[in-house]
Formats: structure tokens, sequence, C-alpha cells
């Protein structure tokens, strides 16, 4: 075979020759030479190119940009996008299945702040900050009885969709909740309980197929439960927002009654230095007692950029007559149970009774 | 219905999900390939738009389309190379109004930049300034190329034969070559 072609050379280097070829590179000394020569050139091209690196605002600008979109598109028709391109026909969407984060505690805290907290604030209004701060001051721990929630939340790391939370809270002890999270296809995900009255806490996840539950009794209190994370970040999340002095309230007349949607607009994104800090938020409140429907929102927490979209699906009190076992995880036939001892919080249980329950499988 | 096993400790809030249930999220579908692609389709972009504001521009479209084709169960096959397709087509759109109007751009005017004499290039920017130099079918094959793609993906973001493309792509690397010994 005669030597390559400065084609068929740059086809050996970018993986695209035919076997003949290959083989007579590999063979050929000149051509073997050449192929190294030109391989060293694309990648000196390749390093001038990847010599810029992408801003680290990239992200958030882009997850803005999105909720911006979001926000237009509502309501009014899928958004036109001019000079999109249409590869093919399309064919059914085949979504690779990823491993769920379903972040119940996280989830669970925002929905909190979402349905539990703000809606107590009143109607959207341009209060002063001091107000609006005295006025959720006020209202965090003015909710009393049992309540029941079902939402539905998506947010960044959930790639197998968004999951349908479930919650029950004792509003008059904040440290008696249960909490599960459901995948898109209704199966559970996780879940926790816990009740200061019977001294038990259980959590709750699905592996390949089976609940593994891990029961704790004589539970040491007070562990920092969930609807106490929800009011430090209430907190926080309200004097984020008192600082936003672009609010833009709309009201709406519909069918289903009166609303009101709140929103901060998008501003750019700067370097992060607080704890919590909203790039753009969307509330959607109803006219009727001022709960929070939909809320939307992007920014930083701990300096990590989040995104996230909750959606109500149902709320009621119920008052304090509620079975003994809503605040408890009872075990199907089929579930694994582990049982473990209190330790100082929720991790260190589950991690220890996990250990332990390891040791004894293996003899120890 | 829901087909917990556990179900029955939650029948105090359980009920039926519906089947309105979302099983996918483009969203979080398009942030994750964002993630995964982001990167290498900026770098893709600066290096064919020579400028960071109209890469970062051209990124942040990219995947807007892309959320709007996900939103409307667009193919969801090979979406690396339909993710290029679209930035290189708003690649030469942009550059095409840049012929109508253009900026005024330190970095592209030669009066106003004079070589500093006392301080010899180094290989690198001989390098790159080479690259620059190049036309910007040329810079447009060799940066997608330099990003993975494939001669079959390159031909179809660029809008030229398959057949075509190793060819064209070794002429530009000569080019390049030989503006950097000139």
């Amino acid at each position: 075979m005669r030597c390559l072609s400065d084609v068929d050379i740059q086809a050996v280097v970018d993986g695209e020759a035919s076997p003949d070829h290959r083989v007579h590179a590999d063979a050929c000394e000149a051509c073997r030479q050449r192929v190294g020569e030109r391989r060293q050139q694309m990648e000196t091209i390749a390093s001038l190119i990847d010599a810029d690196g992408m801003p680290s605002t990239m992200a958030a600008r882009l997850r803005q940009a999105m909720s911006a979109n979001a926000g237009r598109s509502s309501g009014t028709g899928p958004a036109e996008i001019q000079g999109s391109t249409v590869l093919r026909a399309s064919a059914p969407s085949r979504w690779r299945s990823v491993g769920l984060i379903s972040a119940v505690a996280t989830a669970a805290v925002i929905a909190l702040v979402v349905y539990g907290v703000l809606p107590r604030l009143g109607a959207p209004t341009t209060l002063s900050a001091s107000e609006v701060l005295g006025r959720s001051l006020q209202t965090i721990s003015s909710g009393q009885g049992v309540e029941q929630l079902e939402y539905e939340v998506a947010m960044d790391g959930m790639t197998d969709g968004p999951v349908v939370i479930r919650q029950v809270i004792d509003r008059d002890n904040p440290h008696r909740y249960k909490v599960a999270s459901y995948r898109p296809d209704g199966t559970i995900a996780t879940a926790v309980s816990q009740d200061p009255a019977t001294q038990q806490r259980s959590q709750l996840f699905r592996v390949d197929g089976t609940n593994y539950i891990v029961r704790v009794g004589a539970i040491h209190t007070p562990v920092l439960s969930i609807p106490q994370m929800a009011q430090a970040l209430v907190e926080t999340s309200i004097g984020v927002m008192q600082a936003k002095s672009d609010q833009q309230l709309t009201i709406e007349d519909g069918p289903a009654g009166r609303r009101y949607v709140v929103e901060i607009p998008p501003v750019t994104p700067q370097n992060a230095t607080s704890t919590l800090d909203l790039f753009s938020a969307r509330a959607v409140i109803s006219g009727a007692d001022f709960r929070i429907q939909e809320f939307a929102a992007t920014g930083t927490m701990l300096r990590q950029p989040f995104s996230v979209s909750v959606k109500l699906r149902t709320h009621e009190y119920v008052g304090g007559a509620v079975p003994a076992d809503s605040f408890a995880i009872t075990p199907g036939p089929d579930d694994v149970v582990l049982d473990g001892q209190a330790a100082e919080d929720p991790v260190t249980e589950l991690i220890t009774t996990v250990l332990r329950e390891l040791g004894r499988a293996r003899g120890k | 219905m829901v087909t917990t096993i556990a179900s029955s400790w939650m029948k105090a809030v359980d009920r039926p999900l519906g089947a309105t249930t979302p099983t996918v999220d483009p969203q979080a579908e398009t942030l994750r390939l964002f993630q995964e692609h982001g990167t290498a389709l900026y770098r893709f972009c600066r290096s064919v738009l020579r400028q960071t504001g109209d890469a970062e521009d051209v990124v942040q479209e990219t995947f807007l389309k892309l959320l709007h084709h996900l939103q409307h169960d667009g193919d969801t096959r090979n979406l690396k190379s339909w993710l290029f397709t679209v930035a290189a087509n708003a690649c030469r759109d942009r550059t095409r109004w840049r012929l109508r109007w253009l900026p005024w751009n330190a970095e592209r005017d030669d009066r106003t930049v004079e070589p500093d004499v006392r301080l010899q290039p180094d290989t690198t920017e001989i390098a790159r300034r080479a690259f620059r130099a190049l036309a910007p079918r040329d810079r447009l094959l060799l940066s997608l190329r330099a990003q993975g793609l494939s001669y079959k993906d390159i031909a179809g973001a660029s809008g030229i034969r398959e057949q075509s493309v190793g060819r064209l792509l070794s002429r530009a690397l000569e080019r390049w070559r030989k503006q950097c010994v000139a």
C-alpha cells in the first residue's frame, strides 16, 4: 500500500480512518511519524480552545433565564423561540434513568417555608421590611393542630423528575411529624417520622425494590426537627425578601377566585456571600386564605446555586383527632426493619444501625 | 394508585398520585446536560466568536432552545450533536450580524493594537494568533473536532457533507500550521 495522504492521516488522528489505513499507519514508519505530528498539532489547538474556562456564573445565569422563560410562557402557551433546530421527526422520549436524589428534608423545609409559614404573612403588600419581618416572626408559631400537606417539588439534582411529598405535622409540637417522598411512578422513595409521645423515630429508604426501615426508641429530645430547620430558613428567607425592593404584584381574578402573583424580577447573580440569596422568585397566592399555591425560585444557599419549584396539591387541618400511628412508620410484611439505638442526630443513628447490622451479618 | 409496599402506614395522607404526574422534568434534564456539555459548548463558542460575552449569550440561547425542544417532546437521540448544531448556527448568525454592524473591539483593531516589539511572543501565543487568523469556517471545524465531535456530527453542525469533513479539517490544520511559521 502507498503511503497515506494528508486527508487519510487526518482521519487516522481523528479516529475515522478505515481499518486498512489504520494498519498501514501503524506499520509504516513515515506515516506513523506524520500521524504523531498531526496529532500533536490537533492537541495544541485543543489546548488553546480548552484554555477558555466557562465563567462560574454561567450556570446561575442559565437557571435564571430558564425561570424567566417559564414565567413568560406560563398561561400563554409554549414560548416561541425563533431559530430552534429540529433535527429529525420527533420520537417518543426515552429518558435515561439516573439515580434519584430525593432530599426529603430539604424538600420538606422548602415546603414548610412556602406553605407553612409564608401564608401567615397575610396578603402580599409593599409593607416595609421591618413590618414584614415583625408579622412573619409573629405568625411562625401561630399554627395549631395537625396539618396535612401534599405537594410536588422539582429541584436541582432530581434527575428523574419532580417528587411528590406528603407530610403530617403537629403544629403544636414541632418534633412530631411524618414526611414521605414518592417518585414520579408513585413508589415511595424515603420517609422519616418522629413522635416524642412514643419516643420513637423511624427512617425509611427504598433500595432495589425493598423498604428498609431504621427504627429507634427512647430518642433524645430535642433533636432539631424539620419544622425547626424550616423556621430558621424562613427567618433568613424573609430577610432576603425584605432586601428586595422591586417586588411586583399582579392580581388575577379567575373562576377559582382571586390570586396574587408576587414576583421578584431576575437580577444578575453576584458573588454570593450570604447564607441565602435569591436571584429570582415567583409566588402564586390564593386570595381566599393567602396560602401560597405555587412557588419557584433560583438563587444560592450556602454559596451553592439552587433552583426549586414547588406546587401545592392538597392541604387541610385535621385538628387534634388523628390516628395514633399517624406519626409512625408501620412496616409492611416485606419490609426490612433494623432496630437501632438513639443517638444525637438521625444521621448518626442511621449509619451506626446499618454498620452494626453489617457487622452482625459478617459474624462480628 | 400508589404501589408502595408500606402504603398502609401512610394511610393518613395516602391518596392516588394521579395520572398527570410528569415522568420527566425538562428543566432538570436541561441543567443536567448543561453540566455535561456546557463547558465544551462554551469553549467552542468562545473559539468561534472570539468574544466572551457573545459566547455566553449563545450558550444560554442554546440551552433555552434545548429546554423548549425537550418540553415539546423533541428527538432526544444524540443531544450533544443537537447542542453543537444549534450553537454553530447561532455563531454563524452572530458572525453575519457583525459583518453588517461591527462594534469596536480592541482585539480586532489592528490599527490601534501595536505589537510590543520588546516582547517576543511564546509559541503558545503564536499558535493562538495563528488560530484567530484562520477563516471562520476553519475555526468552526477545528473547534468542533477539538470538542470531540465525530465527522458525522461535525457535518451536521457545520452544514457540509460528511465526506468533505476530513479533507476540510486537514486543510484547515495545514493553514494553521503555515500561519504559525509565517
